[in-house]
């Protein structure tokens, strides 16, 4: 097995097993790992403060729809208010109007009822002063009585 | 293959360029190459995608690049294995576990390109790892606690009478972290590439029915890969639980 026989080499793979080593490992930790550590530190410093961002962000966008949902049930508050009062005036108007019509109603009613009634009164004094006429006329012709004299 | 040669020789060392360091031979081995390979490579994959980081702050350059994507799913991959295992004080190991386990994936990795050298095939290299990562983290937890270190040893809740026999196995154990982790890593990589070896012999060997330990050897594969990816994960997490341990021993 050349691993132990050849005994000869042991110093000089040592010796270049420590030179090659020392060299990866300095080169290693003074230029090569700070290097990536500081690019990946880099981008964890853009990532976190993104996010940090973001959260703000976030933030505000929660506290403006808050905003505005109370502006929303503000508005309805008021819409609901207004449709209210419309209704209210709109009963309010249409009682007042029915009351008048009822009004007018019963005035014409009345109007037209003395209106019947004297007209009534005055077709049955008309029929009268009529039948008095013919009885009269009848009365003459039939006693020879001038019209004049009969009273009835 | 050539016949008769041994599905070990994969393994062989074999001295590219010689050097001579105050009496001591450290010649630039194939071994070396691949560790050369593996270390530029890592490099350029975590370094390149960030290095035309110029802070504009728009947002598009936050968007990251397919290689800055790549390189990421690594560096998180360690960030949280270390989390899980140690918490919030790991991130100081950071850089110790990232290097241990891309220096450890990527050399079992390429490792698999035909043709290449595995350097964590070689007992002498985990063993040095290990021992790398168990010197470290005593080393640690004598730092952190000072004498209590040695309470590790010591399994609260015990009835006194046992702790002689439970305090030697206790240590024992401990030491023996260092030969499990590497003697784990090695053994699972040298098997791999003899077993690889040892198929695609057949596959020469028997002609057209060579095709059936083709067949083997192609699912063989993608097993490899698993493995060297589970590896180089079992490493780096059994270290992040030693440093877990010398952070709060019990």
């Amino acid at each position: 097995m050349p691993q132990l026989e050849q005994v000869e080499f042991f110093i000089s793979q040592l010796f270049w097993l420590g030179v090659f080593f020392v060299i990866l490992f300095s080169v290693l930790t003074y230029i090569t790992l700070p290097k990536i550590r500081a690019f990946l530190n880099q981008r964890d410093d853009f990532v976190k403060s993104h996010i940090s961002k973001q959260d703000e962000l976030m933030k505000k966008a929660e506290s403006i729809i808050e905003n505005y949902e109370a502006k929303l049930t503000e508005a309805k508050n008021k819409a609901s208010q207004i449709i209210n009062d419309a209704k209210d005036e709109a009963l309010h108007e249409s009682e007042k109007l029915l009351k008048a019509t009822e009004e007018k109603i019963q005035q014409e009613i009345k109007l037209t009822e003395t209106r019947v009634q004297k007209e009534k009164e005055d077709a049955l004094s008309e029929l009268n002063t009529q039948l008095k006429n013919s009885a009269t006329d009848f009365i003459s012709k039939v006693t020879n009585i001038e019209k004049g004299n009969i009273n009835l | 293959m050539a016949k008769g040669e041994s599905p070990l020789k994969q393994f062989e060392i074999q001295p590219i360029i010689d050097i001579n360091l105050f009496g001591l031979d450290v010649s630039f081995t194939n071994s070396a190459l691949w560790m050369t390979i593996t270390t530029a490579f890592i490099l350029i994959f975590f370094t390149v995608p960030f290095l035309k980081s110029k802070k504009t702050n728009s947002v598009s350059d936050l968007y990251p690049s397919r290689m800055q994507v790549a390189a990421e799913l690594g560096f998180s991959f360690i960030n949280s294995l270390l989390n899980d295992t140690v918490g919030k004080e790991g991130k100081k190991y950071f850089s110790l576990v990232f290097t241990l386990f891309m220096f450890i994936l990527f050399g079992n990795l390429f490792g698999m390109i035909p043709y290449s050298f595995t350097f964590t095939s070689h007992i002498i290299v985990t063993l040095a790892l290990a021992m790398g990562v168990f010197i470290f983290v005593t080393v640690l937890g004598f730092v952190k606690h000072g004498v209590k270190f040695f309470s590790f040893f010591v399994i609260p809740g015990l009835p006194i009478y046992m702790l002689p026999l439970l305090i030697p196995i206790e240590i024992i154990s401990y030491l023996s972290r260092p030969i499990s982790l590497s003697v784990r890593l090695f053994a699972n990589m040298l098997a791999g590439h003899t077993l690889l070896k040892v198929f695609a012999g057949f596959v020469s060997a028997l002609g057209i029915f060579g095709i059936l330990p083709l067949v083997f050897i192609i699912a063989l594969t993608g097993l490899e890969i698993l493995i060297a990816f589970l590896q180089a994960y079992v490493f780096a997490i059994l270290t992040c639980l030693y440093i877990n341990d010398a952070l709060h021993l019990h």
